[in-house]
């Protein structure tokens, strides 16, 4: 009981006890602009924790949306650089992310993969496929308009729509339960009439519309189509959803953990930045929380 | 001298006495052979035996020494050798690399040669034809069981345990692995042979003990017994009155299965199902009863023909299934059948979940009441409908499924072991319920493997023998020693 308690809610004891650590030690933390730009910096990573949690609640995994970041960003990129329009580029971003996604989850379910080595493939190809398309160039000169997309408070905006939407889902629709089903027992699920291939497909959907989405975005704030933009950001996707107590064995976690677990390793660098903490110390730091929070489900997976 | 010696073990799991003072021994040169219904207690006594199982009371003794309890490897290494019945092999190691698995010669390189050598007597000590070389997994099935055998000759060994050996063999590799034990036992090994199929009982053993509900009933020389006396002691009992009388009236066809087929776990499987009646669908364990359930629940191909209702039917899914009016409760609530992370409400509601639902999204409210009303009428213990579904007690996790899929009217309701793991409360609050559901003209097919039960409930017995459907009994007809012959493979076809 303590331990079902502990580990549901230790992402938010974790978050809170950073915010005061560092309202404490230092006198830059606590400051607007400080603030601002911990949320702005970390709202992307935010959005595609998101997508990762629907795929980790059915114990998937896809490595793939940090390269659908940079598949993404530069299909809008082309589209706006063509003159076709803001709404043009951005559906574009979306519709390369749906697209990756749903490749994904259709080799997952028809061909039987585990998840862990389609989206793996799926890194590679859509990174090279970004590099190919660009021939390794940035597509720059996009309309001045398009930045607005990651200024001031607008990225944080629709991270929390992204959010809700996500709670929405999860928590309040047949589908969102059937999701936790599958993760939860996927033989129970399917006997149950659950469809189970179509629950493990959209996750999928989810999971690459969310990174396209967040490709949008960061290629709004560098201004440009990037090929290397997002590269890594899958593993502090998964980072996020673990350390937010959502469960590897699937089943069991909760939107609002990601959200904080996003934010919790944000922070993290954010402060450990403000200590000037050395890059090389703080991705060490980054691992022994992942192996934690890991520890932590594992022990929680034992009380049954 | 005895060469084994068991007195008195008795082993409980929560809620059965699996093993409860039971006698046996074992002479050197004898095979030995144990008899038993399903559930009777053969395996946990040989699961005992070989140390996987610890039991509560009880002494083993193996020449006039006790054995250490929980101990295999202590077991193993003291001359008592187990082939299970599930093939332990590595597929894709050569035959002798898997009869020295875990006891592999030289370090910290393998002495591949000697091991192969030696493997290779091994075997043709045994007048088995396989080459040690090979890999298992070009070996046929009776061949893999000759590894198996071999492998449990590694080392010196004094008993060797046999759990239905022949389950999956064809009748000339039942033949050559007899001619095998045979040579064993010359050279003065003991052997207990666990089967279902008497007549291998009357082929090859020199003894046999007899269980049932954890008890031994005997122990008697073979020669001299007959196969209506086996089966009278593994049958034993009269079935009693714990079962509430059936007044069923049965109305049209429901489901009518007519040569179904899905090889190789069952063949031309035919029966039918009436509204209002229960069908016992009996067999051993392994008969394919389970197989059949699944492919009518569309979770299973399975080419033949189903009709449900008169119309033609070929379910690709469960859930396809389930909008048809079928359902299924498993025999594996907790593998197959509840979300163990999810509240006793939700794993309720969750097939019809679309029904609760206000613009898209679940309403609280009409769920809550679903499963609320679902509870009452089932009469659900739990704390509360968020109790979560994995801490409730075995009975109350049946009432939980079937409160799952009869919260609609069905059209047939498929019952896998409905009482397995269940208390006898409970067990007769699942047996009344039946009674209910069938009075309001449910057609419910119930695949048990319990003797009693099936006897005790059916309106009709369908009695499953190695895949396929090998007689149906009328309950006026039905008595133990009838179903008991149709499933070990005997008796006419067609009564």
């Amino acid at each position: 009981m303590i331990r079902r308690w502990l580990s549901s809610y230790a992402i938010f004891i974790a978050l809170a006890a950073e915010f005061l650590v560092l309202g404490v030690a230092t006198d830059s933390f606590f400051t607007t602009g400080n603030l601002m730009n911990v949320l702005r910096q970390n709202a992307f990573t935010a959005i595609l924790a998101a997508g990762m949690s629907f795929a980790i609640l059915t114990a998937g995994i896809d490595l793939s949306v940090g390269s659908v970041v940079a598949v993404a960003g530069i299909l809008c990129a082309d589209v706006l650089t063509r003159g076709w329009g803001l709404t043009a580029g951005l559906g574009a971003g979306l519709l390369g992310g749906l697209a990756v996604g749903t490749v994904n989850g259709l080799v997952v379910t028809k061909v039987g993969i585990p998840p862990f080595i389609v989206t793996l493939a799926m890194m590679l190809i859509a990174r090279g496929a970004a590099y190919k398309y660009t021939d390794a160039h940035t597509i720059s000169g996009l309309p001045a308009a398009f930045a607005t997309l990651s200024h001031g408070l607008v990225p944080v905006v629709i991270m929390a729509v992204v959010f809700t939407l996500a709670w929405l889902v999860l928590m309040r629709t047949p589908y969102g339960r059937h999701v936790y089903a599958v993760g939860g027992n996927r033989e129970a699920a399917w006997l149950a009439g659950i469809r189970v291939n179509r629950v493990l497909l959209t996750v999928y959907m989810v999971c690459g519309t969310c990174a396209g989405l967040a490709g949008v975005l960061v290629a709004s704030r560098l201004n440009a189509g990037y090929p290397k933009a997002g590269e890594f950001y899958e593993l502090d996707a998964v980072t996020a959803v673990v350390v937010g107590g959502t469960s590897l064995f699937g089943g069991r976690g909760s939107i609002w953990g990601t959200l904080a677990g996003a934010f919790f390793i944000g922070i993290m660098n954010n402060g450990l930045n403000l200590f000037h903490v050395e890059a090389y110390d703080q991705l060490v730091v980054k691992g022994l929380v992942l192996l934690a929070a890991a520890s932590l489900d594992r022990w929680r997976a034992d009380a049954v | 001298m005895t060469l084994l010696t068991v007195a008195g073990l008795t082993k409980s799991f929560p809620g059965v006495l699996a093993l409860d003072g039971v006698d046996f021994d074992l002479q050197p040169g004898e095979i030995h052979a144990l008899l038993g219904e399903n559930g009777a207690g053969k395996s946990t006594l040989i699961k005992a035996l070989g140390g996987a199982v610890v039991p509560d009371r009880g002494d083993v003794r193996l020449d006039g020494a006790p054995l250490p309890v929980g101990d295999p490897l202590e077991v193993r290494r003291r001359g008592i050798s187990i082939v299970y019945q599930e093939f332990t092999l590595v597929p894709e190691l050569s035959v002798a690399d898997n009869i020295f698995l875990g006891r592999e010669s030289g370090r910290p390189f393998l002495r591949r040669r000697e091991m192969r050598r030696a493997a290779q007597d091994l075997l043709d000590g045994l007048g088995a034809r396989v080459d040690a070389s090979a890999p298992v997994r070009g070996l046929s099935v009776g061949q893999q069981q000759m590894v198996e055998i071999a492998r449990a000759l590694v080392g010196e060994s004094k008993v060797l345990i046999l759990d239905e050996p022949s389950a999956t063999l064809s009748g000339p590799e039942v033949e050559r692995m007899f001619a095998v034990l045979r040579g064993l036992r010359s050279r003065g090994l003991g052997i207990v042979y666990i089967s279902h199929r008497l007549e291998e009982i009357f082929a090859i053993a020199d003894r046999v003990t007899v269980l049932r509900d954890g008890r031994r009933v005997t122990a008697a020389p073979v020669a001299g017994l007959d196969r209506p006396q086996l089966i009278r002691w593994m049958v034993g009992r009269d079935v009693t009155e714990e079962f509430p009388p059936r007044t069923a009236a049965p109305g049209a066809a429901v489901i009518e299965v007519q040569g179904l087929s899905c090889s190789p776990r069952f063949s031309d499987v035919s029966f039918t199902v009436r509204r209002g009646e229960i069908v016992g669908l009996a067999g051993l364990v392994g008969a394919g009863r389970t197989s059949v359930a699944l492919s009518l629940f569309g979770a299973l191909p399975a080419q033949g023909g189903v009709r449900l209702e008169g119309h033609p039917v070929s379910f690709r899914s469960p859930s396809e299934a389930i909008a048809a009016g079928l359902a299924y409760v498993t025999e594996d609530r907790k593998g197959r059948g509840l979300f163990p992370l999810l509240g006793a409400g939700a794993n309720m509601t969750i097939t019809y979940l679309g029904d609760f639902t206000r613009f898209g999204l679940v309403s609280r409210d009409r769920e809550e009441a679903a499963a609320a009303a679902a509870a009452k009428d089932f009469d659900l213990r739990a704390s509360g409908l968020g109790q979560r579904a994995a801490t409730l007690s075995g009975g109350n996790q049946q009432k939980l499924l079937l409160a799952r899929y009869l919260l609609k009217p069905r059209k047939l309701l498929i019952l896998d072991e409905p009482t397995r793991g269940i208390d006898v409360g409970a067990k007769a609050e699942i047996y009344a319920l039946m009674n209910r559901l069938t009075s309001q003209g449910l057609a419910i097919l119930m695949i048990s493997s319990e003797l009693q039960e099936v006897l005790g409930m059916s309106d009709r017995v369908v009695v499953m023998h190695q895949g396929r459907t090998r007689g149906e009994v009328p309950r006026a007809h039905a008595t133990p020693e009838r179903v008991m012959e149709l499933a070990t493979g005997g008796g006419s076809q067609h009564p």
